[in-house]
């Protein structure tokens, strides 16, 4: 039907109340790797831990010789520690492309322009990642509590360990933080999603190789586990499902290094994630 | 008369794109990276030199501020090998550089002027592998020996003493350099998402099947590579003190079969690579 008449028309769709447009960005993202074949093949994967974990609950549940593989809280607290190959894989992947890739297209800036707050772009943007974190590491060992109660067909472990759930989550949310706000800071700074994620790589390798190194140089000496943030990390988590510190740090030097890391990554997040490029 | 549809030869093709891809790569950011790659180690090498000059350390004693400190310079040099360089360093590099060389091509659009040229698509990847070799040899090499000079005269080590052993670890760091680089030049060409498929193989399949019992091990670079360490393996984490007890209870290999190892898998790599990008259509994305 021809267009006759080009005047002005008052918007007539519904006004989104503001603080609203960060899900639009996390429904875009999450929809857009969902789409994304081989990483549907990576969330598989990330998930076959949950499904030898299930048959081992599963067997210690209902044959008497299996106890020696019973669970345990120290079980849930090594679910985490293997998931995070995992983690660091999904991280990459969702997470190295989501500011960079905006940078690179000049789209940050269009972004910006909409009525949308930095605050909301960079939530938008976080949700994601921590969305996808979240389905590889909260979502599959909280199943498995679950998991547990059903094939034992009691809640006595549950019960017993009722510290289990809101450890479980705060870990989780935890690990899911500080890999995803640090994913983001570094795409932040580049606008190549290869070069951050070897970025992410070095920075959690590195940290890692400077501990092994103390390590070996003061005889096996774990006082200066802080240096690593995975190290770091790992010790807040041993404190958080009640299970034997694993290195010499206080927990509280673990948990400041931790905090640092996502102090330093939001500061950088809030200096980068701008409408318009400032030249000093 | 020249024949104006002569193409240039393989190797002056190649040696003409390694010049442009060595200043590509010497002048660019990411060589900020490579920096700080190879700078870490020095940097915490000059720490421990330092450390060993204060007032608190007992070189008698071997001890810092009370702590004791239970390795000499060339132990804490093999330490340092095999934390930074040889499990961090060289295959990082390797991923880094390796699947950029074809990949970075495709992702800035820039393939299709490279293979408008009349050079040979292989002696494109040839040359940008040789300015990969060179220009990682310049950063991490220097880095190896001054790390090498800080550290070992530590607590009465001996740098004539321990020379040939740094020899051995410039070789090796080398080989590692070359036959990372032309595993991951292979990936970069075949996989679309190849940086992440090398980081799956060097931080995932690595470290898992070199501690398997079985044949698993003779498919990773790893085990060649670090059979040839003249250091003792540190034991810092679990796998590493896995890999230890199987290290003590298996028959190493001989150094010709893995050093034989190593270089089959370079050539096939490499010419697989090459071979990869003479055939492929690179699809550019919108």
């Amino acid at each position: 039907m021809p267009i006759h008449d080009h005047g002005y028309a008052r918007y007539a769709g519904v006004r989104t109340q503001p603080g609203r447009a960060w899900a639009v960005i996390a429904g875009a993202g999450i929809g857009r790797m969902l789409s994304a074949r081989p990483f549907l093949l990576v969330l598989l994967f990330a998930w076959l831990q949950f499904f030898v974990r299930a048959v081992m609950f599963y067997l210690a549940a209902n044959v008497p010789q299996a106890d020696v593989i019973a669970p345990s809280p120290a079980t849930f607290r090594d679910f985490f520690d293997d998931q995070g190959f995992f983690v660091f894989v999904v991280a990459v992947y969702a997470g190295a492309g989501s500011i960079a890739n905006d940078r690179r297209a000049n789209a940050l800036q269009i972004y910006l322009s909409k009525p949308l707050t930095r605050v909301e772009y960079i939530g938008g943007k976080l949700a994601v990642v921590m969305a996808f974190l979240a389905l590889v590491t909260w979502a599959p060992a909280l199943l498995l509590l679950v998991m547990q109660t059903m094939f034992t067909g009691s809640l006595s472990f549950v019960r017993e360990h009722a510290f289990l759930v809101p450890a479980i989550t705060l870990f989780a949310f935890l690990q899911v933080l500080v890999a995803s706000i640090t994913m983001l800071a570094l795409s932040s700074l580049s606008t190549s999603a290869r070069y951050v994620g070897m970025l992410y790589a070095g920075a959690v390798i590195f940290s890692e190789a400077v501990f092994q190194t103390l390590r070996g140089v003061t005889g096996g000496g774990t006082g200066l586990s802080w240096v690593s943030f995975s190290a770091s990390l790992a010790q807040v988590g041993d404190v958080i499902f009640r299970v034997e510190p694993r290195y010499d740090t206080p927990w509280g030097v673990s948990l400041l290094a931790v905090a640092l890391v996502i102090a330093l990554s939001a500061w950088v997040l809030a200096r980068r994630v701008r409408g318009v490029e400032i030249v000093a | 008369m020249v024949d104006a549809n002569a193409r240039p030869a393989f190797g002056r093709a190649a040696l003409r794109v390694f010049d442009l891809g060595l200043g590509q790569m010497l002048w660019s950011r990411r060589t900020v990276f490579m920096a700080l790659i190879a700078g870490g180690p020095v940097l915490i090498a000059a720490l421990l030199r330092a450390l060993a000059s204060l007032p608190t350390f007992d070189a008698g004693a071997g001890q810092i501020g009370g702590r004791a400190v239970s390795l000499d310079g060339p132990d804490i040099f093999g330490l340092m090998i095999w934390t930074f360089y040889l499990r961090f360093t060289v295959p990082v590099l390797g991923v880094f550089y390796g699947t950029a060389l074809i990949a970075d091509e495709v992702e800035d659009r820039t393939i299709t002027y490279l293979f408008t040229r009349p050079v040979a698509r292989g002696a494109v990847l040839a040359g940008k592998y040789l300015a990969y070799l060179a220009c990682t040899a310049v950063v991490v090499l220097p880095s190896v020996t001054i790390v090498y000079f800080l550290v070992v005269p530590l607590l009465g080590g001996s740098i004539g003493r321990n020379f040939p052993a740094l020899l051995v670890d410039l070789g090796l760091i080398g080989a590692g350099l070359a036959v990372y680089g032309a595993v991951f030049a292979l990936v970069g060409a075949w996989f679309r998402r190849s940086l992440l498929t090398g980081l799956v193989f060097v931080f995932g399949w690595e470290p898992l099947v070199v501690v398997l019992p079985g044949y698993m091990k003779y498919l990773s670079v790893a085990y060649y590579l670090q059979g040839l360490a003249p250091h003792a393996m540190p034991q810092g984490d679990a796998l590493s003190v896995i890999q230890a007890l199987l290290t003590s209870v298996q028959t190493p290999l001989a150094t010709w079969v893995n050093l034989a190892a190593l270089a089959l898998i370079w050539t096939v790599a490499l010419a697989a690579a090459m071979r990869a990008v003479e055939r492929r259509e690179f699809v550019l994305g919108q």
